[in-house]
């Protein structure tokens, strides 16, 4: 069997390094842009290069940013005495399409997985105490994953801020809207009994 | 290809794909199992949301005869160690715990009393015990398992009966206590002194409170013993404080 020229044998190579793209769906990729408009393949090298050339991390929070602050940090609307701890940015984008936090943000860079040989040391802790200590913060909203590691990372971040004046506060977790209770796991409604807030 | 049924603790979890997870579990039927969880990442899959770390679930999967990675069907939440999440010493223990049969296990070589054992020191630091203790009584219980259970009655090096506590080293290397006349001959050795090595032996035979004395030293001894038994030293020894 021919193998294809070497542009696309290396087009296709660079699209499987991509997540959830396999040898298959990366020689698909590389045919739809080559055949046809190539001004989609054109604007996507274009826009690529772009983003990477130019975005790079947040001084203060660790967001994505085009410049030395992101949008986020330089909103004089946001709430500066509100910081929500995520772990990446992409939790960001998550928690923005609610449109209900008004606060500001602090990416930590993952989370703490001794187990994987990240520790604390890999994430950016130090800066957000440094945070925590320069600008006049009350809360801390530590939205970590709800995973073990999630907790490690948000129980790791608890202990170090323990006595620097701030309230700290945790994602609640239980059943979710819309669901009934009768389909819910033994863990969603063990989570929701333990965090039942006082009605009316 | 055949559907197999256990019950076995999460001793590890690596994202495979943007919805896959491959979870190692600690079986008490099968030992260690590695299998892919399809969907195992999102919120409504097959899995609930047992497929987290340090949860023991009663698992189904289909096994291969030829080895490679298995397929999770199905996976139940069997018990949760809750009580670690909001004690940051006690969680480091139970990684440690869980890193211990993950590196000393080889795949489908069961072990039922170390699982057993592997619950029961996790009970115990959910429930809030002293984490040194009972990783001292671990690592001992793992080391029997494993068959590199320290030499404590007779010198590690010329077989000679231990008849006197003082004066005694210790030796990873050698397996176990050292007798003073072997002590200049071995070169990994330590000093162990008296109150240690007897700490040391009625930890064989179950759990002991450490003073802070033998704290220290019993995690230094037994830490040795492991790291020489794995050929490296474990990710979260790093993070256990005596």
């Amino acid at each position: 069997m021919a193998e294809p020229i070497g542009p696309i044998s290396r087009l296709t190579k660079e699209l499987t390094k991509l997540p959830g793209i396999g040898p298959k769906s990366a020689d698909r990729l590389a045919h739809f842009l080559l055949a046809g408009d190539r001004s989609v393949a054109t604007q996507l090298a274009e826009a690529l290069y772009h983003a990477v050339s130019s975005v790079r991390a947040c001084r203060k929070c660790g967001n994505y940013s085009e410049g030395e602050l992101c949008p986020i940090c330089l909103d004089p609307k946001r709430d500066p005495s509100l910081i929500c701890v995520v772990e990446t940015p992409r939790d960001i984008d998550a928690i923005e399409r609610v449109g209900f936090f008004k606060g500001r943000y602090h990416v930590l860079g993952g989370r703490l997985a001794p187990l994987e040989g990240i520790g604390p040391d890999k994430l950016s802790y130090s800066s957000l105490v440094d945070r925590v200590h320069q600008e006049q913060i009350k809360e801390i909203i530590l939205a970590t994953s709800p995973t073990l590691e999630g907790d490690t990372t948000a129980l790791f971040a608890a202990n170090l801020l323990k006595g620097a004046g701030v309230t700290l506060s945790r994602l609640a977790r239980g059943v979710p809207t819309g669901s009934s209770l009768e389909l819910a796991n033994t863990q969603m409604l063990l989570d929701a009994l333990e965090g039942r807030q006082k009605f009316t | 290809m055949s559907l197999e049924k256990a019950t076995g603790l999460i001793i590890r979890t690596t994202d495979w794909s943007e919805s896959s997870r491959i979870a190692t579990f600690f079986t008490k039927e099968f030992g260690k199992i590695r299998v892919l969880a399809k969907g195992g990442r999102r919120i409504k899959s097959n899995f609930e949301v047992a497929l987290d770390l340090l949860s023991v679930c009663s698992i189904v999967w289909l096994r291969k005869p030829q080895g490679g990675l298995e397929i999770l069907t199905e996976a139940r939440s069997e018990e949760r160690f809750n009580g670690l999440r909001s004690n940051l010493p006690n969680l480091y223990a139970a990684y440690y715990l869980a890193e211990l049969v993950n590196e000393g296990l080889q795949d489908y070589d069961p072990h039922e009393q170390l699982y057993t054992h592997t619950l029961e020191g996790l009970r115990l630091l959910n429930a809030g015990g002293d984490p040194i203790g009972v990783i001292c009584w671990y690592e001992m219980l793992w080391l029997t398992e494993l068959g590199y259970r320290p030499r404590l009655n007779e010198c590690g090096s010329c077989g000679q009966a231990i008849l006197r506590a003082s004066g005694l080293n210790y030796s990873a290397g050698a397996g176990g206590v050292i007798c003073p006349s072997c002590a200049p001959s071995i070169k990994d050795k330590r000093p162990l002194s008296a109150e240690g090595w007897r700490a040391l032996v009625e930890l064989e035979k179950g759990h002991v409170s450490l003073t802070y004395a033998q704290r220290h030293e019993l995690k230094s001894v037994l830490e040795q013993t492991v790291c020489v038994v794995l050929g490296k030293r474990p990710r979260l020894a790093d993070y256990i404080v005596a």
